[in-house]
């Protein structure tokens, strides 16, 4: 009844227009308000988690197409939809932003930058995971490295601000995070020797609030633990969106691998702060602590993976906690005002560290490093997980990853500095097909601990979303889109969407009725009960 | 005169550096395709269950940007893997190594295409296999097949079938993946059925029988899937085929090399 409300309510809102579209406070109370979904993760906790109830265990097998959205460019869709007030706002590959009718999946309008023809992508194919919305404005960054605002009326440019030199390799396919009247943004770039940083904007015009450098320059705390000269180029990119905590007044935020990725000869040192998680001030950017899960990473452990804040009785105490299924295979569970470490688990097979110290630092082992002919180390090249939402439900306690089971072989190779070129020092081939599988985790939240999996034939890359109604809902490579049921993990719907599903899933009402949205390949389907 | 001579050691000390260099440069390219590449290729590029290179034209690489273009990019759908980035040293280390394995004699192959040409025909070959558009198609297609494989990798293929299942050749079911890979299923209702993967995901199945029957299971509706890694439908020639006409045979099929 609450949620039919909020919708009459909202729509006299959008007539009169005498409201902003989705302020700050709409955005902290997100799981007052499951109709919508007003930022990347659902919440500022970046839970994925939707309170809404109505599709349940009883009858998610009824679900059926609302609609279906066919984008107009190939490439890989990692997008998460943004839902507010009647309207759906997504991105496309590689930088377009689109508004669609939510009743319909028509177009409302879009725009695309023009972008141009030498844009350097190096590191990642040129996806792009979403919008930011904040009051009357979208939110997007793009290929060649500027955040854009947009109407979100009519997708008119309201301001074009450049982040970064694309020259030098600096690109965005991180969705914005808003926050009171700020604009927080990361960049992708690692793999071209960038200097990594996150960056808050004034949302109204678009200029520079405060620059967080994730490498500090000589004489700033962590500067030692970089050799030489190399901190200039040393990575640690902010490529996915981080979260937030109101109350303490801290944005989390994961950096990437040092660069070159896998050749150290020019970086000893603990490398700080990359492969690490950062809490910020929001007002200054000041990092109040950090944590580094891979100090001297030589796998490209990034650690950018979405931190999830929950409050949890640990070890017989309330805490307010973050964790984060890491790309190295562990799962880790801080304190979150202080950084504190409590725990961490393998989640999958690692053979790269002989575990790790009590403050949760690895034992690395140096003969898993990468080698000219090549070094085979679980996980394969793309993590345990990596970008792709995990999602924790408050109902059951439960932290849901998918998780990649897969060995890789890690070559070490040249490494030389030159703008806006390839500066990895290596790669990586997959044991893939047959050798590996996937599946889909869920761990005690507090501890890590397994409770059940759902296999899958190869490793995913895919967001979950879990509900109030007892559901887990999550995609394959192979194109299935899938729920499970969020205590035991049994499957209980699944459809096949003819296309890889690699964006995390959303949910929202239309008409007072729950939908999901997912996108397959280049397609975003939306189902609801009938 | 001593001009001349010292112009002339300066010339000899620049040949001998140029030398080393390039020596050099072998040297790497060979470690890089040690590791990344030996597997599939061979060590020293005789082949196996990728193609020889020890050939002086290449077919999908005749020059050596189209040979750096290969290797940086791989060959999608053709089992050809993009391992790594390089930089352009180390692609010009490899395109050095690589063509240098061209100027090596390749593995002489014993005996005749053309008698090859009849054990295949008289062995019954063609009932699963198809070469040039006739055949049966439950095996996979040979039209070409000695331009992907090299020789030793066929006459395995032939006397122990199972020993190594191609991958990654066809887009489907994907990179990876032992294709023809038989599998025994038994429905909840005891059915039992035994063929090649066509296909597969999570939830379903897609095999082919022995009768080339196409069946599509969902995996709630299986109670056993047995993947039998190791084995292979195809039967094991190494007795029917006697020694020579193995030669022969062998000989044939590496002579496939497809629409030029």
């Amino acid at each position: 009844m609450r949620i039919e409300r909020f919708e009459v309510l909202s729509f006299f809102m959008a007539v009169s227009g005498a409201f902003a579209q989705v302020p700050y406070q709409r955005i902290a109370g997100a799981d007052s308000n499951p109709s919508t979904w007003v930022t990347y993760s659902g919440n500022y906790q970046a839970q994925r988690f939707s309170q809404l109830d109505q599709i349940n265990r009883q009858n998610v097998r009824q679900l059926k197409p609302s609609w279906v959205y066919q984008m107009r460019n190939s490439g890989i869709v990692e997008t998460s939809p943004i839902v507010a007030d009647g309207v759906m706002y997504i991105t496309e590959p590689p930088s377009t932003a689109t508004a669609l009718d939510l009743r319909t999946g028509r177009p409302l309008w879009t725009y695309t930058p023009t972008i141009p023809r030498d844009v350097i992508i190096i590191g990642s194919p040129p996806v792009n995971r979403g919008v930011a919305i904040l009051d009357n404005t979208v939110f997007f960054g793009t290929v060649n490295c500027h955040l854009i605002a947009l109407d979100a009326k009519s997708g008119i440019v309201r301001w074009d601000t450049v982040v970064d030199d694309n020259k030098k390799g600096y690109y965005i396919t991180a969705a914005p995070l808003a926050i009171d009247g700020k604009i927080i943004i990361g960049v992708s770039g690692a793999e071209t020797g960038i200097r990594g940083f996150v960056d808050a904007y004034d949302a109204k015009t678009g200029k520079r609030i405060w620059r967080t450098w994730t490498v500090p320059g000589p004489g700033e705390p962590g500067s030692e633990s970089w050799g030489g000269q190399s901190w200039q180029h040393g990575g640690g990119s902010t490529w996915v969106t981080g979260s937030y905590d109101p109350d303490l007044h801290l944005v989390y935020w994961g950096t990437g691998n040092p660069a070159p990725d896998w050749n150290d000869d020019t970086r000893p040192g603990d490398n700080l702060y990359t492969c690490s998680l950062l809490a910020l001030d929001p007002d200054t950017g000041k990092i109040k602590w950090h944590f580094q899960f891979t100090p001297h990473d030589v796998h490209d452990w990034d650690s950018t993976e979405v931190p999830i804040l929950f409050d949890a009785d640990v070890q017989g105490r309330r805490r307010k906690v973050v964790s984060m299924a890491n790309r190295n295979g562990f799962y880790y569970v801080l304190d979150r005002q202080t950084g504190e470490f409590i725990t961490a688990t393998a989640y999958v097979k690692q053979t790269w560290t002989d575990g790790l110290d009590a403050k949760g630092r690895p034992f690395a082992r140096r003969d898993a490093d990468p080698k000219v002919e090549g070094t085979l180390v679980y996980p394969a090249i793309s993590g345990g997980a990596n970008w792709w939402s995990p999602s924790y439900s408050p109902r059951t306690g439960l932290f849901y990853q998918a998780t990649r089971e897969m060995a890789g072989i890690y070559f070490k190779g040249d490494a030389e500095y030159k703008d806006g070129t390839a500066y990895a020092g290596g790669g990586g081939e997959t044991k893939n097909g047959d050798d590996a599988y996937g599946a889909i985790r869920a761990l005690e939240a507090t501890t890590g601990k397994l409770r059940w999996e759902f296999k899958l034939l190869t490793p995913p890359l895919t967001g979950l979303l879990s509900t109030a109604g007892g559901l887990v809902f999550g995609g394959a490579e192979e194109g299935n889109f899938y729920a499970l049921d969020a205590e035991t993990g049994k499957p209980l719907w699944e459809l096949q969407l003819g296309g890889a599903v690699r964006s995390p899933p959303v949910s929202f009402t239309l008409g007072g009725k729950q939908q999901i949205a997912v996108t397959a390949g280049t397609s975003l389907f939306v189902f609801g009960l009938p | 005169m001593g001009r001349f001579a010292g112009v002339l050691m300066l010339m000899s000390i620049a040949v001998f550096q140029l030398g080393a260099q390039a020596g050099r440069e072998l040297e790497k390219g060979r470690q890089l395709f040690l590791g990344m590449c030996s597997r599939c290729h061979g060590v020293e590029g005789g082949g196996g269950e990728g193609p020889n290179l020890n050939r002086p034209v290449l077919s999908r690489a005749p020059d050596d940007q189209a040979l750096a273009a290969v290797i940086r990019d791989g060959i999608p759908d053709r089992g050809m893997p993009r391992v790594r980035r390089f930089t352009d040293a180390e692609l010009h280390a490899m395109v050095l190594y690589i063509r240098s394995l061209g100027r090596t004699a390749a593995v002489a192959i014993a005996g005749s295409p053309e008698k090859g040409k009849a054990v295949y025909q008289r062995s019954g070959c063609s009932s699963c296999h198809i070469i040039d558009g006739e055949g049966g198609s439950l095996g996979p297609e040979l039209t070409s097949v000695g331009a992907h494989r090299a020789p030793d990798y066929l006459r395995q293929a032939v006397v122990d079938p199972a020993a190594a299942l191609p991958r990654g050749v066809l887009p489907i079911p994907g990179r990876g993946f032992n294709e023809f890979l038989p599998v025994r299923v038994v429905t909840q209702d005891g059915r039992e059925v035994r063929g090649i993967r066509v296909n597969e995901d999570s939830f379903t199945i897609q095999i082919r029988d022995q009768s080339n029957q196409l069946y599509s299971f969902r995996k709630s509706d299986i109670q056993t899937l047995e993947k039998e890694v190791g084995q292979s439908l195809m039967p094991d020639y190494q007795a029917r085929i006697p020694g020579a006409d193995l030669d022969d045979l062998v000989a044939y099929l590496a002579s496939l090399g497809g629409a030029k």
